[in-house]
């Protein structure tokens, strides 16, 4: 296998591969993350990282309060930002104690251990699970929020290495790092306002996600997307006007950028969600859907009123037994057809 | 090194990473209980170790227009492979060397182990019998076919499954005499309305969620029944909260619109219901045969034909060709009473609506808006409509109550035996390998022949002697002459042997139109012989020793693990328990028999309708220490018993059967003579068995299962469990369940041929239960002002996968409880610190983890997590009564009689009364 072209000249990749999330099809499960966390990530070092990890909106995130720690770089201007804490940001990968628990299981209740992490446990990727926001029962919402790396189009870590060990692949745009040249400087980390670079503390070197290049080369999904039961994430390039890509961004613009605001210009997109409407004092359902909207417009930016409208009238028309090319793509059918690839998109067996 | 050497190097790096770890890659799956439960999986290994598997997305689309089920797939499968090595593997086998649950044990060789077992069998069968040797029937599937071959030719007590693991839907047996049915997961994408009731699909069919959404794209609307906000939520158009127990109350107001407004599909509730079957205004009972003619029949019924008058209803076949009489009644002369106004049963039913449950009635008690079940009432009739119904709701206790009053609906509007309508039980028979290798007592296929054919005779025998018997019926007959005597409900044994007589007899903790002592009912079931010999002798026997094989019961029995510790296993010789992980059963046992788990060894999936297919896992990796998989372990437990026996000058044992069977033939009935010996050769049996009698395609081998991982069935397997699905077999199409009762008239298996409404037997008379009502949940637990329930994990198959630190890391790595967020505040209950829950039962210590999205008197605990992982080793277990309805004690009425894995009493979990405080003693 060849080494890619690089390039630190964002504006020069040949193409770009993407990744659009369908969030009103997430029903966070974690199977994506188990399935990055069983190829990637697994020693000491990265144990504790999630390059794919799903978080409850509203909610703090992984890692907390990832939004107020980051680096923005508006404009391609980088700002220091912070790197999160390894128990409080990120929380640590736990140990537990199976045995201990094992062995005292008829002790009196003072003397009895029960099974739980060694350390003290008090944050983890997905400890808001389920929360969400709102009153019983008039205006409850959460939904689930997949979060990976963007490999954005003006990435902030590249800007902020001063090793310049971050690069884009010239193939695809896939965000890499030369862990040969890094120094562990973390500048990256603090850059990323997604919080998407790790630091590998054993190895002093930061990790991010590689959209699965290996597989990619191979033309195989990523772990993440090929994996997702609920059917929510759609892969190809940004310039194939006949994949699933070009048409959910830019034909019928309903994935949006997470944070456009930021100005990175990511290559992750997401639909918006629905939600149920509100509930009336009386418990009547009214015509406001339940996650609010300034919610969601800090998000995914002001179109996404937009994009909702869309897909709400989309739904309708099918409704009304009207064809809609919309409904027909986030249905998807062919399972295989989610990819569009270059090559077959089998598994290497 | 140049700078774009050095990249390359570290690109390189990574490929290496994903291609180097792996050496071979096969296919697998998992044979657990789980739904689907039948996910192809690659399995890569490297030196015969496993290190990771991929979904392997392989599954063939079943209808053009309807999306496929690939990946099929969810975390904990993609996990599983961390159980094969995590810290609960057993390896070796165990014997206890201190006091019961204390945690320590011995390392000893099989035949140790398996010496002290058979002694204890040998021991309990001198002593007793076989049937003082107890075991329950696990759901894990790979665990089934060998241990039911085991403790079928031994003879010894074997617990229904479906009431130890408490998910028989009462309410569907009630209705439709049956609840072995399902549809295709892809069926889902016809549906024009679904109403997820009961139900949290983004935690229990995560394989198969895709096909909501993917409904919604096309057009269809869901609705969320539910107390809390729960994590489907975000994916419906409605979320109407209700309060607990009260979903009766709203079904049967939604039936009092659609019969009040018109809306009613008569065509369909007059065939396909009793709905048009008369009934006397003078006893409410249905109108019979036997009270018209001297020497009629009491399961022959009358409906009103406009011109013809009285009619009888066809038994035979559902097909009308006239519009029976719904509203109008007639006077019937009577032998016992004189002349009698007759009326059919839905005109009674329209009085009772609208006497009781106008939607501003029923929204006083279930607190959804009259509009708004006005508006979904109105849907329902105009649409079709799947009830997405979890398996929740026969945990409550008038969980049958709630589900008749929503068969109601749905039979009122047409929609079952449709595509993408009705609802879905629980069915895991698909498979004919299975039931054969259970059953045959000859090898090869002959062997699978013979026990086929057998079964045939016995069923055209049936049908010759009452030809009324059509469609599915003479299957359950069979089925019914055939186990009668192999199974036992639990409820029979629990109630004298652990524990559960004091409690079931807590009149306060039961329902008030319980009017005689709950003792009473249980001696007249008892005395009616309805429950057959084994359940009448199984509270004389006493138990000696528990062989868990896969099971747990100390976690699943519901209220079992203090009742059972305290009651039952004092009384036990020997507690044995055979599983591939230390179990909360597992530390209470006195023996541990290491087993080898997927990927470990050949074994099938659960073979059920919703995928369609079935999948097999191969023996890829090195099974670790010492574990043995259970057709060998079972096999030379054959073996050790004959030597043990003719030890002590043992010859033979009395099996129930009638014969007396010797104990060195136990091997040979049990192998076949070693043709199913061990894992591999009983899949092949299995699977031969499956070709020869057409269940599966011609020409599939385990070979072709390797090739594929998978394969779709060819046809229905011939036991009643599985032709209860009464459609045709789906060819290039989704499978929905009922189709044969709708378009060719297919008779129920109920007492009336039809899915029934009215239940007429003088229990539920006195209880005001012979139509389906609304009834108050009764105070389970004492009078506490919180309602915990519970329902299945994102995180776990019942308990397997739930202490997996992969797992765990996904949340907050503990089990907890859900409170209402202000209603926490106000008891001083922060987020994330110890809680006391308690009631009259007893009590347990939790992490609060507040939510807003929990009804301010509601409390979840998901179920699954092991009392070990609870402080002072207590689970939510410790709260629950376990109570049982003593309505369903009721077994000699038509439908409601027992059969293996249905009609039988169920303990209930749901809506238990508690009260909970900040925790601040000493742990």
């Amino acid at each position: 296998m060849s080494g890619s072209e690089k390039t630190n000249e964002p504006d020069t990749v040949d193409r770009q591969l993407a990744m659009v999330i369908d969030l009103n099809k997430c029903l966070g499960c974690q199977t994506c993350t188990v399935a990055c966390k069983k190829l990637w990530n697994r020693d000491a070092g990265t144990d504790y990282a999630y390059w794919n990890n799903v978080e409850t909106q509203p909610g703090k995130g992984y890692p907390a309060l990832w939004p107020e720690t980051g680096g923005r770089s508006g404009a391609g201007e980088v700002k220091r930002g912070e790197v999160p804490d390894l128990d409080s940001g990120y929380g640590r990968a736990w140990d537990f104690n199976h045995r201990a628990a094992f062995e005292s299981a008829a002790k009196p209740a003072g003397e009895k251990a029960w099974l739980q992490p060694n350390e003290e446990a008090h944050w983890g990727a997905n400890w808001d699970e389920d929360r969400g926001a709102g009153h019983y029962p008039e205006d409850n919402h959460y939904f689930y929020l997949p979060r990976l790396c963007n490999h954005c189009t003006h990435p902030a870590c590249l800007n902020a290495c001063p090793r310049h060990a971050i690069y884009k692949d010239k193939r695809n745009g896939i965000v890499l790092v030369d862990q040969d040249s890094c120094h562990g400087y973390r500048f990256c980390v603090e850059a990323c306002p997604y919080k998407k670079v790790y630091f590998d503390p054993m190895r002093q070197v930061t990790t991010k996600c590689l959209f699965c290049l290996p597989r990619i080369e191979e033309g195989v999904p990523m772990a993440c997307a090929r994996q997702c039961p609920g059917r929510l994430r759609f892969v190809g390039y940004r310039d194939d006007p006949e994949g699933p890509i070009w048409k959910l961004v830019e034909k019928w613009k309903v994935a949006l950028p997470l944070h456009p605001e930021y100005g990175l210009a990511p290559n992750v997109f997401y639909l918006p969600p629905l939600s149920p409407p509100k509930l009336d004092a009386a418990g009547r359902p009214t015509a406001e859907p339940r996650i609010p909207m300034y919610h969601l417009e800090s998000l995914f930016g002001e179109t996404v009123g937009a994009a909702l409208e869309t897909l709400r009238s989309e739904r309708r028309k099918r409704r009304r037994g009207e064809p809609s090319e919309l409904m027909d793509i986030l249905i998807a059918y062919d399972w295989h057809k989610s990819f569009a690839l270059s090559s077959e998109h089998e598994v290497s067996r | 090194m140049s700078d774009v050497e050095a990249r390359s190097a570290s690109e390189e790096r990574q490929r290496r990473h994903v291609s180097e770890e792996w050496d071979a890659v096969a296919f697998g799956t998992h044979c657990v209980n789980c739904m689907p439960g039948d996910c192809p999986l690659y399995v890569y290994t490297k030196d015969g170790k496993v290190v990771r598997e991929e979904a392997a997305g392989v599954i063939e689309p079943n209808e053009p227009g309807v999306p496929d089920m690939n990946p099929l797939v969810c975390q904990k499968g993609l996990g599983w492979s961390r159980e094969l090595e995590g810290p609960e593997r057993l390896l070796h086998p165990m014997r206890r060397s201190g006091e019961r649950g204390e945690g320590r044990w011995e390392r000893i060789s099989w035949d140790e182990a398996l010496s002290e077992v058979a002694d204890a069998m040998l021991d309990a069968i001198e002593e007793v019998g076989p049937a003082a040797i107890v075991t329950e029937m696990s759901p894990e599937i790979v665990t089934v076919p060998p241990t039911a071959r085991f403790t079928g030719i031994l003879g010894v007590t074997v617990l229904d499954v479906d009431g130890t693991i408490n998910d028989f839907f009462t309410g569907y047996q009630q209705v439709f005499g049956k609840f072995s049915f399902a549809a295709s997961m892809d069926d889902l994408f016809h549906t024009e309305l679904l109403l997820i009731w009961h139900s949290n699909p983004a935690h229990t069919v995560i394989p198969s969620f895709h096909f909501i959404t993917e409904a919604r794209y096309r057009g269809a609307e869901v609705a969320l029944f539910s107390t809390d906000v729960n994590p489907s939520h975000s994916h419906v158009d409605y979320h109407v909260p209700v309060r607990h127990g009260s979903d009766a109350a709203l079904a049967l107001a939604m039936c009092q619109v659609i019969v009040s407004e018109g809306l009613v599909d008569r065509a369909f509730a007059s065939s396909q219901t009793d709905l048009s079957l008369l009934v006397r205004t003078d006893t409410d009972e249905f109108l019979r045969e036997g009270h018209v003619q001297e020497g009629g029949r009491d399961d022959r019924f009358f409906q009103l034909h406009p011109e013809r008058g009285l009619v009888p209803a066809e038994p035979a076949n559902l097909l009308l060709d006239f519009a029976p009489e719904l509203e109008e009644g007639c006077e019937v002369k009577t032998l016992d009473a004189g002349t009698v106004l007759v009326e059919p049963l839905f005109a009674r039913v329209r009085r009772l609506l609208d006497a009781h449950y106008t939607p501003e009635q029923a929204s006083s008690v279930c607190e959804a808006h009259p509009e708004t079940i006005r508006m979904l009432a109105r849907k329902v009739a105009s649409r079709r409509t799947r009830i997405l119904l979890g398996a929740g709701v026969c945990k409550y206790f008038h969980g049958d109550l709630m589900t008749r009053s929503m068969l109601l609906m749905l039979g009122l509007t047409g929609n079952w035996g449709k595509k993408g309508a009705g609802v879905g039980g629980w069915c895991s028979s698909l498979f004919d390998g299975l039931s054969t290798v259970m059953g045959k007592t000859k090898p090869g296929v002959e062997g699978g022949k013979e026990l086929l054919d057998g079964s045939r005779m016995i069923r055209d025998h049936l049908v010759a002697q009452d030809p009324s018997l059509t469609g599915e019926l003479p299957d359950r007959e069979l089925l019914k002459a055939v186990t009668s005597r192999s199974i036992v409900p639990p409820a029979f044994f629990w109630y004298e042997h652990a524990g559960y007589k004091e409690r079931w007899n807590r009149s306060d903790w039961s329902d008030p139109t319980m009017v005689r002592k709950f003792d009473d009912y249980w001696r007249e079931a008892i005395a009616s012989k309805a429950w057959g010999e084994v359940a009448d002798s199984t509270p004389l026997t006493p138990p000696r020793v528990l062989l868990e094989i896969g099971g747990n019961t100390l976690r699943r029995t519901r209220g079992g693990k203090k009742a059972l510790l305290e009651n039952l296993w004092p009384k036990l010789d020997k507690v044995v328990c055979m599983d591939y992980r230390m179990s909360q059963t597992a530390l209470y046992a006195d023996i541990l028999l290491p087993a080898t788990q997927h990927y470990e060894k050949t074994s099938f999936s659960m073979p059920t309708p919703w995928s369609m297919v079935l999948a097999m896992g191969q023996a890829v990796a090195t099974p670790p220490g010492e574990a043995r998989g259970e057709w060998q372990v079972l096999g030379d437990l054959c073996k050790k018993l004959a030597e043990r026996a003719e030890a002590r000058g043992l010859e033979s044992y009395p099996h129930f059967s009638g014969e007396t069977r010797r104990f060195d033939a136990l091997w040979d009935a049990f192998t076949l003579s070693g043709t199913m010996a061990d894992e591999e050769s009983a899949a092949a049996a299995m699977l031969a068995d499956a070709v020869t009698s057409g269940n599966m395609p011609q020409g599939t081998t385990l070979d072709t299962f390797r090739r594929k991982g998978h394969s779709r069935y060819a046809d229905w397997s011939f036991i009643a469990l599985a032709k209860a699905n009464a459609s045709p077999f789906p060819k290039n199409e989704t499978h929905s369940p009922l189709r044969n009762h709708i378009e060719q008239g297919q008779p129920y298996p109920t007492l009336t041929r039809r899915a029934q409404f009215l239940i007429d037997h003088p229990w539920y008379r006195e209880a005001g239960e012979d139509l389906p009502v609304h009834k108050e949940p009764p105070p389970m637990g004492g009078q506490h002002p919180f309602r915990l329930s519970g329902g299945h994990s994102r995180w776990s198959i019942h308990a397997m996968n739930m202490s997996s630190p992969l797992m765990l890391e996904t949340h907050r790595g503990k089990p907890f409880a859900l409170i209402n967020e202000a209603a926490a505040r106000e008891k001083g209950i922060e987020d994330d610190s110890l809680v006391r829950i308690w009631n009259d039962v007893g009590e347990f210590i939790v992490n609060a983890r507040l939510s807003p999205a929990q009804r301010p008197d509601g409390l979840t605990v998901y179920n699954g997590f092991e009392g070990f992982m609870f402080p002072r080793g207590r689970g939510a277990n410790e709260v629950e009564p376990g109570m049982v309805k003593w309505l369903h004690l009721v077994g000699d009425y038509g439908h409601l009689s027992y059969a293996p894995t249905e009609w039988q009493p169920v303990p209930f979990d749901r809506c238990i009364n508690v009260d909970c405080e900040p925790f601040t003693g000493e742990l």
